[in-house]
């Protein structure tokens, strides 16, 4: 399913996936029934017989993955498929194609990061044309993630923060993040070890007169393990870079994760299927 | 190459294209058939259709095959026929026979001026059958060209300029003798006209459409291996 849903405008919906079906040589005994299967399975059935311009994006979306589909093909691959679509057909779509997943191979290729880690069960992310990781999507955020951090937003009054590391041991670091609009603060704090310091946290602070308002562990998310690795490798790459270029990749770093960078695409995550693959192939 | 036939013709009908294509045509078939039949008084189809010919399929060849590759190239939806697993050959074929099945409409449907002749007196057949074959004959050839043009293109206008400018040029340019004819299709539609099958216009036209046809075909091949 190419980016950017190339159909024919003119022809119905059903007009384009039984002209699709011809394309990949089904024969015209099984097409009918196979086109009307495709179409139930990705919900078409209700606007087959309407010309494709008159769709919303959404449907159309749904129609370019219904040619996709025809044929039966063993592996699927899908470029942006979600670009474009409200909330609701972005949750639609993602749910279609974990049901895909089940029975045919899916490779998806996306930059929505969030999607991916949801939908996939193994990631590639790709830099420069050259493969940087591949590996499942929770081992990716473990690896980047900063270990044993736990986030914590108090409101602190006395200025009690800064005695902390004294009260309880364990604490290697106690980072002050920001100040935040209602007067409370964020700090992160790290141990030595791998200690889970939230139930002590928990009893020690209301001590040292610390009200504790969200205390969490710090997550990665994908695109924070996609941002250091692509820096990494593109650290190592560029061998001279410019005063200027590093002033602007140290501004890149400092921004919430982006789902487009410039140089880099994240691409594709593997579905590895035991069940059957699709038949006529 | 049935199944990209069937939908390209659909296709022709289902945009103005295919109407509008073949309503100026007839119409310029009309114009002719006033100024060479009616208003001299007598009944000259060859004449007929050596003009239509020259001046129709100048206009509406570059109609037909503007959009045959360039917008299939420019919409992305060129990629559905790449990965398809049909052959190129096929759906380049496919695409061609059916804008000539749109010239051979229409020929079908010049065939009232004919008809219309027959109440007064009925011209004898042969000759205009005959003027008809090399006419899409003829037409084969030019929309060979007009392929070619629009699968080098993704801009449909610069397709139809190309095809317009070839189809013209000739007109232009001085007799070079005997290689002029391989670029000037009109001299290929000279005993056509008057009811001759000529072995040689024949072998020139279909040689000068194979060589076109061969390229294009050559060309969206390459396509699809480089993607």
């Amino acid at each position: 399913m190419p980016e950017g849903t190339p159909l024919y405008t003119e022809l119905t919906v059903k007009e384009f996936v039984s002209y699709m079906a011809e394309l990949k040589g089904v024969k015209s005994k099984p097409r009918k029934e196979m086109v009307e299967r495709v179409l139930s399975e990705v919900g078409l059935e209700n606007v087959q017989n309407k010309i494709i311009r008159n769709l919303s994006r959404g449907y159309k979306q749904r129609v370019s993955m219904a040619g996709a589909l025809v044929g039966d093909p063993a592996v699927i691959i899908l470029d942006e498929p979600t670009v474009g679509l409200d909330p609701k057909q972005i949750t639609e779509i993602r749910d279609l194609i974990k049901e895909l997943g089940k029975k045919h191979t899916v490779i998806l290729s996306s930059h929505i990061l969030s999607e991916v880690s949801q939908i996939c069960e193994r990631v590639v992310i790709i830099n420069h044309g050259k493969i940087v990781a591949i590996d499942t999507p929770e081992n990716l955020e473990n690896k980047t993630k900063e270990k044993d951090t736990i986030l914590l937003t108090v409101e602190d009054p006395k200025e009690n923060m800064k005695q902390l590391q004294e009260v309880v041991k364990e604490i290697s670091e106690v980072r002050f993040i920001k100040d935040n609009e209602d007067g409370t603060k964020q700090y992160a704090i790290s141990s030595s070890g791998e200690l889970d310091l939230r139930k002590k946290l928990f009893e020690v602070l209301p001590k040292q007169e610390i009200v504790i308002f969200e205390l969490k562990k710090s997550e990665s998310t994908l695109e924070d393990a996609f941002i250091k690795l692509i820096d990494t490798t593109s650290s190592k790459q560029v061998e001279e870079p410019s005063k200027e270029k590093e002033a602007q990749k140290a501004q890149k770093k400092e921004q919430k994760a982006k789902e487009k960078e410039e140089k880099a695409k994240a691409k594709q995550a593997k579905k590895e299927e035991n069940k059957k693959k699709g038949g006529d192939k | 190459m049935l199944a990209v036939f069937k939908k390209e013709l659909k296709s022709y009908f289902l945009s103005p294209i295919g109407y509008v294509a073949i309503g100026l045509f007839l119409m310029v078939f009309s114009l002719f058939f006033y100024l060479t039949t009616i208003s001299q008084r007598m009944i000259d189809m060859g004449n007929l259709y050596f003009n239509t010919a020259r001046y129709g399929l100048l206009i509406i060849v570059p109609i037909i095959t503007m959009r045959m590759f360039a917008e299939e190239r420019k919409n992305g939806t060129e990629q559905l026929l790449l990965t398809s697993p049909k052959s190129i050959t096929g759906i380049v074929f496919g695409k061609f026979l059916a804008a000539v099945a749109l010239i051979a409409i229409t020929l079908v449907i010049s065939f009232m001026y004919y008809i219309i002749l027959c109440f007064f007196q009925a011209p004898n057949i042969v000759p205009v059958l005959v003027m008809m074959l090399g006419f899409l004959i003829l037409s084969i050839a030019a929309i060979s060209l007009g392929m070619f043009a629009s699968s080098i293109t993704e801009n449909q206008v610069i397709s139809a300029i190309i095809t317009i400018v070839f189809l013209v040029i000739p007109w232009f340019l001085p007799n070079f003798g005997d290689s002029y004819t391989l670029i000037d299709l009109m001299s290929s539609y000279q005993k056509f006209p008057a009811g001759v099958i000529s072995i040689q216009e024949v072998v020139r036209l279909v040689s000068f459409a194979t060589v076109f046809i061969l390229i294009t075909i050559m060309i969206m091949q390459r396509r699809k291996s480089v993607k």
